[in-house]
């Protein structure tokens, strides 16, 4: 991977250098929150956010997306074609790039690809910033607090300047022409190894690291701990909702007012909803709360590792603040590693 | 479902409708014309025989659609409905008085003692005789409804086109905080400001917190609703569970009692109550 320094006054210049020929979306404030959003100016971002409430998925992902369009008169389908905007996600986390790598193996390289999906990944530049771990994240337990791959560039902030890492030609070039970029210094080199150190060091010590959480899982399938996790579940998906890596949708047909025409969308779904599971002849294979938070949890901290050989959760935390109900990974963490060292009494 | 099918016929059989008003504001018979730029192309797909917000002359005998709005709070609303069940084949009821009770459900409780304290002991002749207001479902069969406080003009339509042309598609029963959280609003809970989102159906899209405002709940309870984890909930952010029980009352009194629970003095108790409406 390339390096090069460039100090920190030149971002608005290369944020502006992006704006030429791509939408920036980027970390906005809004009340008390950040949200990802457009931008027009590097003003309005805040490249300092803890945390966004919601992750960028939404631009790779949208909840709402249509795949064709119907003339119901005459029975035809038209061919859907999707305008994808080119874009830049400017300041996303190491975590949040790791969920597109993870979405990335489910749409894109899997044995079926998800065009809607694959046309906006495709078109969209992803330029990474450093981060300090709030007290929720636990990336650095998911293996997603380091990202080698999935963006264009990577900043990492070592004081004044930023180390950048370059990973595509079409972003490196942006760079060169609107900033002033150097060869990496002993210093720099000397600064970047201890911001990662502060970075590592910063993590809550309070959120358990449990090796073998996956097969833990499995063995303790039948534990009480998932009815007491599940029942009190509100059946709400708000996890989803915020989730970088949940990819669950349903498909609809929306009719306009006159009935002569409509779209086929697709909408978030997610397996926490009371009907994800409910399927023809009115079965219902995972009808209660304890069911479908076992089984969310075991997706994002055990089945997806047993197919792509990391957890699909990335360990963002945004569950962590949009559950009103206290179900989060950190609990089954908490779970296993309070029930070890019971058994190990 | 699907009595008027199908989709390539031309022209497409028009069902005859009745849009019938009962213990209501008429604020959603009033949304059905804010559709306004879609209105005719709506009306061009049905007969619509009888409109009560907008019409002095009396019902016809005969139709296929019946769309009813407001809360039965009367015996002669109670055999009006009864007489419209058998004469349409399709019932749909539209707005939280007539799917939930609504407003007007929360007289549901103690209802001789706030007669008595509007009236004294003059009842007028035009308030007919008076019973616990009740959705409709509580006295015939419904066949789809249109939830909400009033009743989205677009919800109203799709709702609308399911009865001319059938559909299997599922309404979700799951709360509504996916929708506000897809739409990135803060939550209130997060104020220490109580929010009916955590029990309520989703549908609406979160309108009112996307307009600053918490939910009321007037979609009425989710069928999958966690009444005693959403209590724990609220203590957990600073709202006592009190005014949780309180809040609820305003469009789930009639379904919380129906349960067999008393949802005004004392806190309502389990967990899954929704009524299962579908
Ligand atoms: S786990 Fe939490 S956020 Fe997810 S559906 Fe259940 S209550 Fe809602
Ligand atoms: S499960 Fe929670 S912590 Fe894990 S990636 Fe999803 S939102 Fe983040
Ligand atoms: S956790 Fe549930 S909603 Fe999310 S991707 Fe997995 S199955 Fe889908
Ligand atoms: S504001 Fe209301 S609807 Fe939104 S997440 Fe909070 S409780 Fe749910
Ligand atoms: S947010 Fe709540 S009160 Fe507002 S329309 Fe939706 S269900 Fe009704």
């Amino acid at each position: 991977m390339l390096y090069r320094v460039m100090d920190k006054s030149q971002l608005p210049a290369l944020v502006r250098g992006f704006m030429e020929s791509y939408e920036v979306v980027a970390p906005v404030k809004r009340g008390e929150r950040y949200v990802f959003d457009t931008v027009d100016s590097p003003d309005q971002i805040a490249l300092d956010y803890p945390q966004t409430a919601s992750s960028a998925k939404k631009y790779l992902f949208p909840p709402v997306e249509a795949m064709m369009r119907f003339d119901a008169r005459a029975n035809l389908v038209q061919d859907f074609v999707q305008e994808v905007k080119p874009r830049v996600i400017f300041g996303a986390h190491a975590c949040d790039i790791s969920g597109f790598n993870r979405l990335d193996l489910a749409l894109a390289q899997g044995k079926y690809t998800d065009p809607y999906y694959a046309a906006r990944r495709a078109a969209t530049l992803v330029v990474g910033i450093s981060c300090m771990p709030t007290d929720t994240c636990f990336c650095q337990l998911m293996g997603a607090d380091e990202v080698q791959f999935g963006y264009d560039l990577f900043l990492y902030d070592i004081g004044d300047k930023y180390l950048v890492s370059m990973s595509s030609v079409e972003a490196t070039n942006i760079l060169e022409a609107c900033c002033e970029i150097a060869e990496a210094t002993d210093d720099d080199r000397r600064a970047f190894r201890l911001a990662t150190r502060r970075h590592q060091a910063a993590f809550n010590p309070d959120i358990p690291h449990v090796e073998d959480v996956p097969m833990l899982m499995d063995v303790f399938h039948f534990d009480p701990f998932w009815d007491e996790l599940g029942g009190r579940c509100l059946s709400c998906s708000a996890c989803a909702s915020v989730c970088p890596t949940c990819y669950c949708f349903d498909i609809r047909d929306v009719l306009q007012e006159d009935s002569d025409a409509g779209v086929r969308e697709r909408t978030w779904d997610a397996c926490t909803s009371p009907d994800f599971a409910l399927v023809a002849g009115g079965h219902n294979f995972r009808p209660t709360g304890r069911d479908r938070v076992r089984h969310r949890m075991y997706h994002k901290l055990n089945g997806f590792m047993v197919n792509h050989d990391r957890m699909l959760c990335t360990g963002c935390g945004r569950c962590v603040a949009a559950c009103k109900a206290d179900i989060d990974p950190i609990q089954v963490l908490r779970f296993f590693d309070e029930k070890g060292a019971r058994d190990d009494r | 479902m699907g009595a008027f099918s199908m989709i390539t016929d031309n022209p497409r059989p028009r069902p005859r409708v009745v849009v019938v008003g009962l213990a209501s504001c008429f604020g959603c018979q009033l949304q059905i014309t804010n559709s306004e730029p879609h209105l005719m192309e709506l009306l061009d797909q049905i007969d619509l025989e009888y409109w009560q917000l907008v019409t002095s002359e009396d019902m016809p005998d005969a139709y296929d659609v019946a769309i009813i709005e407001g809360s039965v709070t009367t015996r002669e609303s109670e055999d009006l409905v009864r007489r419209v069940r058998e004469k349409a084949a399709h019932v749909m009821a539209i707005g939280a008085c007539a799917v939930t009770g609504g407003v007007t459900g929360m007289a549901e409780n103690a209802l001789a003692r706030r007669v008595g304290e509007v009236y004294g002991d003059a009842v007028p002749e035009a308030c007919g005789q008076m019973i616990e207001p009740r959705p409709v479902d509580a006295v015939i069969t419904v066949d789809s409804r249109v939830y909400c406080c009033p009743i989205d003009a677009r919800d109203f339509a799709t709702q609308l086109q399911r009865v001319l042309f059938g559909s299997n598609a599922v309404r979700e029963e799951r709360a509504l905080c996916a929708d506000c959280k897809r739409n990135e609003n803060d939550c209130f809970f997060n104020q220490g400001e109580l929010c009916m989102g955590l029990v309520t159906r989703a549908g609406c899209n979160a309108r009112c917190v996307n307009r600053g405002r918490p939910c009321f709940g007037c979609a009425g309870l989710s069928s999958a609703a966690n009444l005693d984890s959403t209590r724990q909930a609220c203590e957990r952010y600073g709202v006592p569970a009190a005014r949780f029980d309180k809040a609820l009352q305003m469009f789930s009194q009639v379904p919380l009692s129906q349960a067999g629970r008393q949802g005004d003095d004392e806190p309502v108790a389990g967990t899954a109550v929704g009524k299962g409406a579908r």
